[in-house]
Parts: structure tokens; sequence; C-alpha cells
């Protein structure tokens, strides 16, 4: 299960952009795909993950990261900063 | 070789497919085809294009990564016609716009992708042909590719094969790219750089590897699964991988060349490269559509500059290059001429005069809009655009055309676009003066623009500043989107 906490944080960092586009709360589910969603491009998904680092204090291998299927969903990216205990 | 048909894109695969035919040609989405395997892809889709469609067309061409769109690359030139690349993230609206303006008149997609072009148009799609024989007709124009224009909406080059042959006849004569080496393919279909990987590679017998989908934030493994030796790449990469922790010293041992165009590349981004593969030499190469792929090329050595960009470099041999009109010594609007200035836009006669010109002596030019200077050595540099076009990621973009699609959705309202500069890169900013729904008008957008074109924020204002012309200020407006 992943940390409600720091879900919240993802989604607050994310939050305005996706209202930008369109995007409604109830579309923010685990299984979003950030990038093929269109709401990061790549850089701004590095941006993301290294502000959540900043904010959490853990470093995440971000290479590493990416090779697994998933990494780049919502889910995944909570999953990510999860496992880093 | 003086041939002038030496280098022709068909002729330079043909021998390659003589000499290397059990070699990896290709590696894409899983699969892997030596040069024979391309070859037979290649004809089955120009006896396709022989058997269904008109003498000398053009084929849109689906630039997804499958085996397909490259045999579909090869085949359409081999049949003597020229191809459309439809960038696959791009809006099917943006596909149908280039396709009427450059009348296609048939399209290349692999079968799974065929409903996203249902509805969209009516043209034959291809289907692989039971029989095939060695089609080869003769053909000038190569590809047409759709840039950003600021009036009149997306500009289609029209490039040839004598352009394309030309830059080849450099590129393969001056680059040392071997048969045993890997290069890379990370620039999409739809934009030019990308036939620098396709026939530089095969041109010299070597295996070309594409990256899956979402490559970008998976580039560190990708260069190292694929035992990459020569990379190509617009400079952001670098940026993004930097931040992403995979320039480590050292990282690429393997690689021997690397090439980088498509925006300025900065000397910092040069030198963390450099630490990152340290085995290998770094060319920056720079050339706009019109004048085929690239046209100036640097090559980067020792001692690095500390700030600013690596310059653009020094002409190909047989490039024509001038500085007009010069403002300075030296110092003016880029002119490009040569046999690899390309015939125009497709059916936008007006645009192609404001910025193809003959001299008196009969020397076609290319005014690039780029401002630079010449130093004493006859090396270019940059110094920025004589008007508004900026570059997103490697990608041109006029903000007025952002403004001329936003305008079709404000009624008598108008809007401004404006480019700023920010950590990960320009972003685009749109300001229009009348309320309205800002996000419909962001999905509306989504429709018709390409992703790096769709502003970040789209915001309401009163009324735009003006300035002391009594003009909208758009340096104000720039402040506004970068404080406000």
């Amino acid at each position: 299960m992943a940390d409600p906490h720091l879900r919240d944080t993802v989604l607050s960092l994310i939050a305005q952009r996706a209202a930008r586009l369109g995007m409604s709360t109830s579309e923010l589910t685990d299984d979003l795909d950030l990038l093929r969603s269109g709401l990061l491009d790549s850089l701004g998904f590095v941006d993301l993950v290294v502000d959540l680092e900043k904010r959490t204090g853990k470093e995440v291998d971000l290479i590493a990261a990416m090779d697994r299927p998933g990494g780049t969903t919502l889910g995944g990216v909570v999953e990510l900063f999860a496992r880093q205990a | 070789m003086n041939d002038p048909t030496w280098y022709d894109p068909v002729t330079v695969l043909d021998r390659s497919v003589a000499t290397y035919s059990g070699r990896e040609a290709l590696r894409v989405a899983g699969r892997s085809l030596t040069y024979a395997e391309l070859d037979r892809e290649a004809d089955a889709v120009a006896q396709w294009c022989s058997d269904t469609l008109p003498t000398g067309c053009r084929v849109a061409v689906l630039g997804v990564r499958d085996a397909i769109s490259y045999a579909g690359i090869l085949g359409v030139l081999r049949s003597g016609r020229a191809y459309v690349p439809l960038h696959p993230d791009h809006p099917e609206e943006r596909w149908r716009q280039a396709m009427e303006q450059a009348e296609v008149q048939g399209i290349i997609a692999p079968s799974t992708e065929h409903h996203r072009l249902h509805g969209h148009t009516t043209l034959p799609l291809y289907v692989p042909m039971p029989h095939c024989s060695r089609v080869r007709r003769p053909g000038a124009e190569a590809y047409v590719m759709f840039t950003s224009g600021s009036t009149g909406g997306p500009k289609g080059v029209q490039v040839t094969r004598a352009n394309v042959a030309a830059y080849l006849r450099h590129a393969l004569q001056a680059w040392d790219i071997r048969p045993e080496d890997r290069c890379t393919q990370l620039f999409g279909l739809g934009f030019d750089l990308s036939v620098h990987d396709l026939f530089v590679c095969w041109g010299k017998g070597a295996c070309l590897s594409v990256p899956d989908e979402g490559h970008a934030l998976r580039l560190a493994s990708y260069l190292k699964d694929e035992r990459i030796t020569v990379w190509f790449s617009v400079p952001s990469v670098i940026g993004l991988m930097q931040r992403m922790r995979a320039l480590e010293p050292g990282s690429f041992p393997l690689l021997r060349l690397s090439f980088f165009c498509g925006e300025a590349l900065p000397w910092a981004y040069a030198s963390a490269w450099a630490v990152a593969a340290p085995n290998g030499s770094i060319t920056n190469l720079y050339g706009p559509t019109e004048a085929t792929i690239a046209i100036l090329e640097h090559p980067v050595r020792t001692p690095f500059g500390t700030m600013g960009t690596v310059p653009l470099g020094k002409p190909f041999p047989g490039a024509l290059v001038r500085v007009e009109p010069e403002e300075d010594v030296r110092t003016g609007e880029l002119w490009l001429g040569g046999p690899q200035v390309a015939l125009g836009y497709v059916q936008r006669q007006e645009a192609t005069d404001a910025v193809f010109r003959t001299d008196p002596r009969g020397t076609r030019w290319y005014a690039t809009g780029d401002r630079v200077r010449e130093d004493e050595e006859g090396c270019f540099h940059f110094l920025g655009r004589m008007d508004d076009q900026v570059k997103v990621q490697g990608h041109r973009v006029e903000p007025s055309e952002v403004d001329r699609v936003v305008g079709t959705h404000l009624g008598a309202g108008r809007s401004v676009t404006v480019a700023v500069e920010g950590t990960g890169g320009v972003r685009l900013v749109t300001f229009i003066d009348v309320p309205g729904d800002t996000v419909a008008l962001m999905r509306a957008l989504k429709e018709q623009l390409p992703p790096y074109m769709l502003p970040e924020a789209i915001l309401i204002l009163g009324h735009f500043p003006l300035n002391s012309n009594g003009k909208v200020d758009k340096r104000a407006l720039k402040e506004l989107a970068n404080h406000g």
C-alpha cells in the first residue's frame, strides 16, 4: 500500500499542471502514466523526482527506477520513494 | 567518388546490402534485421508503391518505432517517390493538414496503427505484397518535412535526393563510422536529423539501434545494454541525463563518436559529456532543415570553453556561406548556398520567396534567420535569432503559430505567446485578452498542436501591455510569464 502522505505530496506537485490540462482529480489514479498522459515531459518528470528527493531527504536510483515497468506512473513514483526506507 | 549518384541514399543502401548482407542493420521493437532482411522488407514496400500509387507521388510514413517505418522510408525512395513522415505523438488533425498540403497519395503504417488513420483519410494503407521484385525508379524528391511556420501554419520543406547525396558525400567521407559500430536512432522520423541516423549508419554497414518508447528517461541503460558506439542527439538530452545523475566519469567507455545538433550546445554540457564518454570525440553540427540536415561542423577539442556555447563551426566542403547584411564586420544573418539548399516549401510560394533567394549570379541561397559572427578562422558563432523563433528541445517553434491556432478559438480576442527560458529549457506561455475557459482551450490545443508546442500555461490579461511604439510589449509579457 502506497504511503498516503507521500501520494498527497506528489499530487500537490502535479495538481496545477493537471488542472491546466483539464484533468480532474478523479483521473489522477495510481496507474496514470505521468509521461504518456502528457502531464509531464521527461525533464518535468526528473524535476518532480528531484523535488521529492529534497522534500523527503531520500535519494533514489532514477536510472534503475526508469527501467522498471510502471516506473513513470503516479503509483510508480510513490512506490519508488516508499521502497527507500 | 565524383559520380553525383554515388551518394544517392538509395544507391548508398544498395551498396551496403551487397557488401554487408549478413550483418545486423536494424534493431527495433525487439526485432533484429540483417541488411538482407531490411532489403527484402524495403522491396515489398517499393512493390506496393509501384502497384498501388501514381508515379512520382508522395507517400506518408507514420514514424513509429517499428521495422515497417524504416523499410517504408527505404521502399518509398526506391520506388522513385518521396516520403512525408508523420510524427506518432502529433494529433491526427496535424497529420491530416500535412498530408493534404503535401498531396500525399498513400500511407505506410503498421496495421496496429491503422485505427488512428481511419476517419482521417481514405488513402490506401500499406499491406505487405505477396510477391516482390527489385523496384528501382529514378526520383528527384526525397522527403517533405514539416516545420513550424509563423503565418499560415506548418511549412513542408521539399528536400531532393541530390540534397541528401550532398550531405552524405561529406558525412560518409569525413566521419569514421565502421561496420562494427552501433549507432543511435533517437531523432523522431519527422525530424530531418533522423535522415543522418539512417543513412550515415547504413552507408557504413553499421547497426542502427532504436530505443523503446519512453526512451528519454532510459537512455543510460539503452546506451549500455545496446553497447552504443556512435551517438547523435539534441544537446538538451545531456541536461536530462545530468539531472538523472547518469553522467558519471567513464559511464560510457564504448562511445567513440558523439554528434550533437538541433540547438546550441553549451560548453558545460560538452564538458559533462566528455567526462562520461572519455574515449570518444564530440562533434557539434549546425543546419536548418532547409539546408538538409547539417552544413556546419565543429570538432570539440580541448581546451573546452567554460561559458557560453560551442561554436557552430565551419562549412562542409562545397557549401556556400555568407553573412548578410553585415551589421558589423562579419556579423549578421547567416545565408547558406550550394547543393544542400532545398527546393522550398510545398504549396507556399510566398513563404518560399521570403527566404530562398537567388543572387544576380544565379546562386540560390537560404536565409536562415540566425544571427552569427564569423571569427578570423572562418568559424561561425551563434548570436541569436532575427525573429521570435525558439527551440523547444531541438524543435523549431514559431510562437505566433501557437497564436494562430489559439485565435481560431477566441472570437474577437487576441493571444500572444511568449517563450521564456527556465531551468529545464524553453517554456511557452500564452496570454489572452478575453475571459474564457482556459482548460477547454488547452484541451482544444492538444487536438491541434504537437506536444512541444503546447503552452505550459494560458493566462488571461484585461489588456496587453504596450511598448512605446504602441505594439504589444513582449518583454513585459515575458516578465509576467516568469514572475506572474
